[in-house]
């Protein structure tokens, strides 16, 4: 019997020959990732120091730190956060970075989605690292066990196996990809386990929509993705690895607890109804909602593609007065990038405010919404709250149809603008 | 210290599926973090009168997927606060499961909880036989067994206490 690439990873982590899913193992995580925020980060370094004793990781080069949420700071105490992170990570020889975009994002631009890695971190969208063949897994506070300890107790996941198979018609992109994954399959379908995609789907589709569908990976149960590395995928992400692993690949018998096909050739652009990200729904059954606020951005969406797709639906274009469309690259990499294609230039004239890369349009920190206002939004995200007032609603569509709702200021077809 | 049992009333039924618990105390107190005060807004949308009624050791019981969302954990501080023991539910969501149980707070996965307790029942976790059972009706059903790192966690109260047991294991 084969084994899963996850099965593969984790057995290297664990000094095995093989492992199973269900066996409690011991495992090395290759890299140790935080994005610094209250109670997380900062609870982390004091309790690494008071309850433990320890004054120094092992192997620093092994954790990366990132500062994308509370960028800019609004508050002294925001900036005190940061500043801790900033001290700790000199004084630990630990790289610090900040303002280079959403730390998911860059983490994959400076080579921690190193294909056969096992990456830790306490936030479940760095599960978007599987697409290039990582094993990227949050694990919320436990996140502290890799900075006390070489090694953390886990048991091998099961992993459920997806193919996606057709073709994908225009103006439909990877979110509604993925969020047909979760109508199709369930919001519990994957619990506890890795969600492993392929097909000609995933083959055809950018590195970019890859990550938007990886990084969403908990709204199905799921502990994290991940796509065996192609061609396109090796190219991107072996030359910037950050570590010396063999890039490993699921065997074709290997075990998997469920094998799932979805066709998507006639799947049409969806819309997730508020207030849960398992609300599924086709985008047609909700023309003529009316909304004030867009959102184009996250660690989900918010890259070159979606950047492109809302530059084509806004050129010549206006944003209906009164409506707030906030552009976000996902790094400063893609900004640099939308820069030089003439993107920006192309949103900026439509009416588009388009900000330097930052989490905190997501998570309600800024362009937040009062009650009784909606956003359609390519965020990770729809629960009541989460941008504002928990009386405002969050619509979740792709970055074609949040330019096309600026443009009319209600739920519309982006197609007609293709 | 190893994990006890629970033993307790039935304080609520959540019989949703995918529940999200930032619902237990609302969306505009997430950010609270004194479980004094968090203990006064939890449950308010659902029964005022909860925080009166609870008696320490009650449990609480959930449907499938419990914690689905993005959890956060002052719901739950919450529930300790007012003497809370444990959650009971179909199944949950990872994200939340780990959370809580890297807290301390016992979690049992029990398929088919909802369709044997009432609000009131005496009921029971039972680790060591695997079993979940309703002492005013006399109904058993099996729980799915803790994994090993679980179950350290929570026989050591949570993620402080099970690194230190690690410590102790492994300098022997």
């Amino acid at each position: 019997m084969g084994a899963t690439i996850a099965e593969k990873i984790l057995a290297r982590c664990a000094g095995l020959d093989r492992v199973s899913a269900g066996q409690d193992i011991r495992a090395r995580p290759d890299f140790v990732i935080a994005y610094d925020f209250p109670g997380y980060t900062d609870v982390i370094f004091r309790q690494m120091k008071d309850e433990f004793g320890i004054d120094k990781v092992t192997d620093p080069s092994r954790f990366a730190l990132f500062i994308d949420h509370m960028v800019p700071a609004v508050t002294p105490a925001e900036e005190e956060l940061h500043q801790i992170t900033r001290d700790w990570g000199a004084a630990q020889n630990v790289p610090v970075f900040e303002r280079k975009g959403i730390g998911h994002q860059v983490a994959a631009e400076l080579g921690y989605a190193t294909p056969g890695a096992f990456a830790v971190h306490f936030d479940g969208h760095i599960s978007q690292l599987g697409t290039y063949g990582t094993l990227a897994i949050g694990l919320r506070r436990h996140l502290l066990e890799a900075f006390v300890k070489e090694h953390i107790l886990i048991t091998v996941p099961h992993t459920v196996r997806v193919n996606l198979t057709g073709t994908l018609q225009t103006g439909v992109m990877a979110r509604d990809v993925f969020h047909h994954i979760v109508r199709v399959l369930g919001p519990s379908s994957c619990r506890f386990k890795v969600l492993e995609l392929g097909g000609e789907v995933i083959d055809a589709l950018s590195l970019e929509g890859r990550q938007a569908i990886t990084c969403l990976a908990m709204f199905t149960g799921a502990i994290t993705a991940v796509i065996n590395p192609d061609e396109k995928a090796l190219a991107y992400a072996a030359p910037r690895a950050r570590a010396d692993i063999e890039p490993v690949f699921s065997d074709p018998d290997a075990s998997y607890a469920a094998v799932y096909t979805i066709d998507v050739t006639d799947l049409e652009p969806v819309i997730v109804v508020p207030p849960s990200p398992a609300n599924t729904e086709n985008l047609s059954d909700h023309l003529g909602t009316e909304v004030q606020v867009g959102y184009l951005g996250s660690c989900a969406s918010g890259r070159l593609e979606d950047l492109r797709i809302a530059a084509q639906v806004l050129r010549g274009r206006q944003v209906k007065p009164g409506f707030q469309l906030n552009v976000v690259p996902t790094s400063q990499e893609i900004m640099r990038q939308a820069a030089a294609e003439g993107l920006i230039t192309d949103l900026v004239a439509a009416g588009a405010f388009v900000t330097s890369s930052s989490c905190d349009y997501c998570f309600g920190r800024l362009g937040v919404m009062s009650a009784g206002q909606r956003a359609v939004s390519t965020g990770t995200l729809n629960v009541r709250g989460r941008m504002g007032s928990r009386d405002s609603e969050i619509f979740i569509v792709n970055a074609a149809a949040v330019a096309a709702a600026a443009i009319e200021g209600r739920i519309a077809d982006p197609r007609r603008y293709l | 210290m190893a994990l006890k049992n629970l033993h307790g009333r039935v304080a609520w039924i959540f019989p949703e599926k995918d529940f999200d618990v930032d619902d237990i105390v609302g969306v505009a107190n997430i950010k609270l973090k004194d479980p004094v005060k968090l203990a006064e807004v939890a449950m308010s949308d659902f029964d005022p009168g909860f925080a009166a009624q609870v008696r320490p050791g009650d449990l609480l019981i959930g449907g499938e997927n419990f914690g689905y969302g993005h959890p956060h954990y002052p719901p739950m501080i919450a529930m300790r606060q007012l003497g809370l023991s444990g959650v009971v539910a179909e199944s949950f969501s990872p994200g939340y499961w780990r959370g809580e149980i890297a807290m301390g707070f016992p979690q049992a996965t029990c398929p088919g909880v909802l369709g044997i307790v009432s609000r009131w029942d005496m009921v029971e976790v039972d680790w060591t036989a695997c079993l979940f059972r309703n002492l005013t009706t006399g109904q058993n059903l099996p729980i799915e067994p803790l994994s090993q790192g679980d179950r350290k966690m929570l026989d050591n109260g949570g993620l402080i206490g099970y690194l230190h047991a690690r410590d102790l294991e492994e300098s022997k």
